[in-house]
């Protein structure tokens, strides 16, 4: 049985929350070189289109311009994810709306956007690829006619425009689902939303010698220096890359985008240069969105509700190029199987190109969508086997000692009692107006083991310093080191400070993506503090002639146990030598998954430590309009061990209100040949603190084997995933009708009910 | 392009003679401002800030009726207790236009001469029958707001024309009235259909009735049609159906990325019928 305790109430303010709020707080954007220029860029003047000339004789000459470059000017090199793909500067064609054909540095923005403009580029315009499930089809033009010869992940399965494929097969699909009792087949459809960092990405690039220091609002510090050293072919240790305070991510900063760009134009300019995004070019220009989906979905069950068989085929939206987002093919599967016991299944996964902005990571990628989908299709089944959701849910969710279908063996994960707890707390079964209704819906999400390292250094009065390769993007994790590195050594968290943005100073990290800064991150740096204890341990012992064995760390202090007066203050200590400690800590094992007849395995097939979560939601809608108000959200999650309450919340808040928004009213809406319509904050609607909702948040604390430090999971991503599918089962029971595009918005959930 | 001349009025004299030298006007900023910043369109060449003039800030209940200077913002509107109960249609525009920070910084002249289609003031003052006083270096002159607009962005006031007061008369008694808008999420927010409705009631009869329109074509306008249907009427469900009907079939909605025009179409009869229920109900109280 798995342990379900009670929450332990461990919590701490983050220390880098007081200068955010009062605005002391310094982001890219307020930073400002002597002699800096401004950065603009050209975008492709049509989605899709071959370059046939490029001249910027007239930008060059324009008064105040300083350095224009186009792929001529710049290592002829492609780069990219699992797909190396993409130029700086695009060559041969443009392949969405906002490629980069040439960029501009100029003393004023005005001077800088005359220039971009001034640059003449003749296109033949070529038909947009839009339709990503008709680019797989054998008749369709290739957004990349030249992909075989690109450099690509081998276990990648590419063929035209699919640029991965990934399926999940386990026993006779076809025998067991004319066996059911009951056959369900759903179809579903996904929009595409985008991040919305409320701070615009920015970049400033500055040379000295041949070294660049490049200042830029990034999540993964380490991935822009790798970035902007290949584009530019120059060693990593030319490049220094620190990232100022973070002002939100969500996904949207995770990748290398424009650091080579701008390192560029500062190095033909021989002066610093600064981009800072518009919000337009937030929208349009980034080349990392959420994609749209299709999803189909059939599941034969007996009378009982056991789950026989499940078919699945799913078409993901890769848009134009390759990014970080190659692995969604196979994460998209196992969102199709979901946590739950099936006998047999056959998902098949495709990830096509198209001219479409590219799509990559957003917090929990491809989740969100498929689990939309699936739990809608799951309360389908529900209905046609005439069970309550929740009584099919406990019938068929995993537990301890289940097999997934790729052969992964669970154990001590407490998928049941999150949904028992949400049922719950949002009081499942109340008598409710009839324009109110109780969805629930339930997801996972996988933690991912990374390297990492940390230092830990004392200073000569005996406070320390941290240096963590890890990012913080506000979720607070690295605001969190302090006090794990205090409890190793008996200090205060104050007395520390914490250097974690200079990829000259930290070993090397994946950066804040994944849910994973806690989980790799912060092992190391406990890692790093224990072998800094270990150290203090030895100088004491010889200080104090005691056995180092019988001494404790404790208020500042080396102690001898049990004799008070034995003592050496860590100051004192501090003062004699260089105490600095590094470390890693052991990387946790990926469970094995040894099922056969999966094609494009990347790794993903089995979840490591899965998080486990539970949405219940209580909705209002207006029939006649089709507007959804969420009343009350109760949240349930297996996050193993909570190391900080009030950072943990924040999470389940947060995104919470950003299910919302993706359920309901997020969505870039594109025109006929994939350009934004609504690349701005009035029509693309987030959902604001005023419709927020109450939101309960219960944490079932379990120990769970390959946990991180302190039997920690992931916190950050899984509230993201299953809002939108509790909204969506909610909502249909109101109107009596499934509303079968994402997002919700008014006018389709009034479509569906009339 | 960039203001090369910026002045700021201490008199509505001074901003008078600066609009006649070719200034354009600002207050609040909250279109201009935006509008400009976001590329939606370029700042005048020559502005004349207003905004210090203290003459034209007040919000002022009499038995006549209510008079707002141009500079009155919407918070100052529908903070003021006499304009929720006289000028209920009034107050539930002010009250969510934008955000807390448009509502405070906004003016209700601004809203008026920017002359969007979706405004939230527009429909209420037509309604309630105001009229607005467009004053020159050579003169003044007083229009009703229903004919203020002639399209999206467009009014009648010359380049050298302030707005500087709205006059709006009291209400006959028994008098209701309301505004009410589709709203997608709760603040931050633009009609994608809105209605205005006041409504007087005599002894179970309707005896007056304006209905107005927003964002359903290319002025805010009222609709005769479905007034029609609820004068003379005892207002019930049949004659407010009626009337939202009427609005639905005078609608000239578009498809955008807010919504189709067959969804705008549908609203339109349901927001309208709900701002007649409110007004009614008002009436009634």
């Amino acid at each position: 049985m798995t342990t379900v305790e009670e929450p332990r109430t461990a919590q701490f303010v983050r220390p880098d929350g007081k200068e955010k709020v009062t605005g002391a707080g310094r982001y890219t954007a307020d930073l400002n070189l002597t002699g800096q220029l401004v950065a603009k860029f050209r975008y492709a003047d049509h989605p899709h289109a071959r370059i046939l000339r490029i001249d910027a004789t007239k930008a060059r000459a324009l008064p105040g311009v300083l350095a224009v470059l186009t792929h001529e000017d710049v290592p002829d090199v492609r780069y990219g994810g699992m797909v190396k793909d993409r130029r700086l500067f695009a060559k041969e064609k443009v392949r969405f709306e906002g490629d980069i054909v040439a960029g501009v540095a100029a003393t004023t923005a005005e001077i800088a956007e005359r220039a971009a403009a001034l640059i003449e580029v003749d296109y033949e315009p070529l038909p947009a690829i839009t339709d990503y499930e008709a680019a797989e089809g054998d008749s369709s033009a290739l957004v990349h006619p030249d992909w075989e010869s690109y450099e690509a992940a081998d276990v990648l399965l590419r063929a035209g425009n699919r640029l991965g494929y990934s399926t999940i097969v386990k026993g006779d699909v076809d025998a067991a689902m004319a066996s059911a009792d009951v056959v369900v087949k759903s179809r579903f459809v996904t929009d595409p939303v985008q991040g919305v960092p409320i701070e615009p990405r920015a970049v400033i690039a500055q040379w000295q010698g041949d070294k660049v220091t490049v200042w830029t609002s990034t999540q993964v510090p380490y991935a822009a220096r790798g970035g902007i050293a290949y584009t530019l072919q120059i060693p990593e240790s030319h490049v220094r890359v620190v990232v100022p305070l973070l002002g939100g991510g969500f996904g949207a900063k995770c990748d290398f985008h424009f650091e080579g760009h701008v390192a560029a134009l500062a190095l033909a300019a021989r002066r610093p240069v600064k981009l800072v995004f518009s919000r337009r070019e937030e929208f349009f220009a980034v080349g990392h969105r959420r994609e749209g989906m299709v999803i189909e979905l059939e599941t034969g069950a007996r009378a009982d509700g056991t789950l026989l068989a499940r078919r699945g085929r799913l078409v993901l939206d890769k848009g134009a190029y390759c990014g970080e987002g190659g692995f969604f093919a196979q994460m998209a599967a196992m969102h199709a199987l979901g946590p739950y016991k099936i006998e047999t299944a056959n998902i098949e996964s495709s990830l096509n190109y198209s001219t479409n902005q590219p799509s990559s990571s957003i917090r929990a990628p491809t989740a969100p969508q498929v689990c939309w989908a699936l739990e809608q299709h799951m309360d389908e089944l529900a209905e046609a086997l005439g069970m309550d959701p929740v009584e099919l849910r406990r019938h068929t969710l995993v537990e301890e000692g289940s097999m997934t279908a790729t052969g992964q063996k669970l154990e001590r994960i407490a998928m049941k009692e999150t949904l028992e707890k949400a049922v719950e707390l949002i009081g499942y079964g109340q008598e409710l107006p009839e324009d109110e209704a109780i969805g629930v819906a339930v997801g996972w999400w996988p933690c991912f083991a990374a390297n990492s390292g940390a230092y830990v250094k004392l200073n000569g009065d005996g406070s320390g310093t941290i240096i963590t390769g890890a990012q913080e993007n506000g979720t607070g994790a690295v605001m969190a080191m302090p006090k794990y590195v205090a409890e190793e050594l008996g200090m205060q968290p104050e007395d520390f400070s914490l250097l974690y943005q200079d990829t000259d100073a930290a070993p090397s990290d994946m950066g804040s993506c994944g849910s994973q800064t806690t989980f790799n991150s912060g092992r190391a740096v406990i890692a790093a503090a224990v072998d800094l204890r270990d150290q203090l341990l030895d100088a004491a012992a010889d200080k104090l002639e005691a056995a180092r064995d019988d001494l404790e760390l404790v208020g500042g202090s080396v102690r001898v146990k049990g004799s008070p007066e034995k003592t050496v203050s860590i100051a004192d200590l501090a003062g004699g030598g260089t105490f600095h400690g590094k470390g890693s800590g052991e990387l946790p094992e990926a469970p094995e998954a040894p099922a056969q007849g999966c094609v494009g395995r990347i790794g993903l097939e089995s979840f490591h430590a899965p998080q486990l979560i539970a949405h219940a939601v209580r909705v209002r809608v207006d029939r006649a309009t089709g507007v959804v108000r969420v009343l009350q959200v109760a949240a349930a999650h297996d996050c193993g061990r909570i190391l900080n309450r009030i950072g943990a919340d924040g999470q389940v808040y947060g995104g919470v209100v950003m299910g919302i928004g993706q359920a309901l009213s997020e969505r870039t809406q594109l025109d006929e040949e994939g350009r934004h319509r609504n690349a701005h904050l009035t029509d693309y609607k987030l959902v604001t603190a005023s419709d927020a909702p109450q939101i309960d948040v219960a944490w079932i604390e379990t120990d769970t084997p390959g946990a991180g430090p302190k039997g920690s999971k992931g916190v950050g991503e899984p509230p993201c995933v299953p809002t939108a599918g509790a909204i969506a089962n909610a909502v249909a029971k109101v109107i009596g009708a499934r509303v079968r595009s994402l997002p919700m918005t008014p006018e389709r959930v009034w479509d569906a009910s009339s | 392009v960039s203001v090369s001349s910026y002045v700021t009025a201490a008199s509505i004299d001074e901003a008078l003679i600066a609009l006649a030298g070719g200034a354009r006007p600002v207050a609040g900023g909250t279109d201009l401002v935006v509008g400009a910043r976001s590329g939606k369109s370029t700042l005048p060449e020559s502005l004349v800030a207003i905004h210090c003039i203290a003459e034209l800030r007040g919000v002022t209940v009499s038995a006549d009726g209510l008079r707002l200077g141009a500079l009155a913002s919407h918070e100052a509107i529908c903070e003021n207790s006499d304009v929720r109960a006289w000028y209920s249609a009034l107050a539930d525009a002010c009250a969510i236009v934008g955000s807390h920070a448009t509502r405070a910084q906004g003016t209700v002249g601004g809203n008026l001469m920017n002359a969007s289609p979706a405004m939230e003031t527009g429909g209420p003052l037509i309604c309630l029958g105001a009229t607005v006083t467009l004053r020159s270096a050579t003169g003044e002159r007083t229009i009703d707001v229903a004919d203020l607009f002639t399209g999206p962005g467009g009014t009648v006031a010359e380049p050298g024309e302030l707005l500087t007061f709205i006059d709006v008369p009291a209400p006959a008694a028994g008098t209701g009235s309301a505004y009410l808008r589709l709203e997608y999420r709760r603040q931050m927010e633009i009609a994608v259909v809105g209605a205005s409705a006041l409504v007087t009631v005599d002894g179970g009869k309707v005896t007056d009735a304006r209905i107005a329109m927003t964002a359903l074509s290319p002025t805010i306008r009222r609709v005769p049609e479905a007034e029609a249907a609820l004068v003379d009427s005892d207002g019930g469900a049949a004659a407010i159906e009626a009337a939202g009907g009427a609005v639905a079939a005078a609608a000239s909605p578009i498809s955008d990325v807010r919504g189709s025009a067959d969804y705008r179409r549908a609203m339109a009869a349901v927001i309208s019928g709900r701002a007649i229920e409110r007004a009614l109900a008002r009436a009634r109280a």
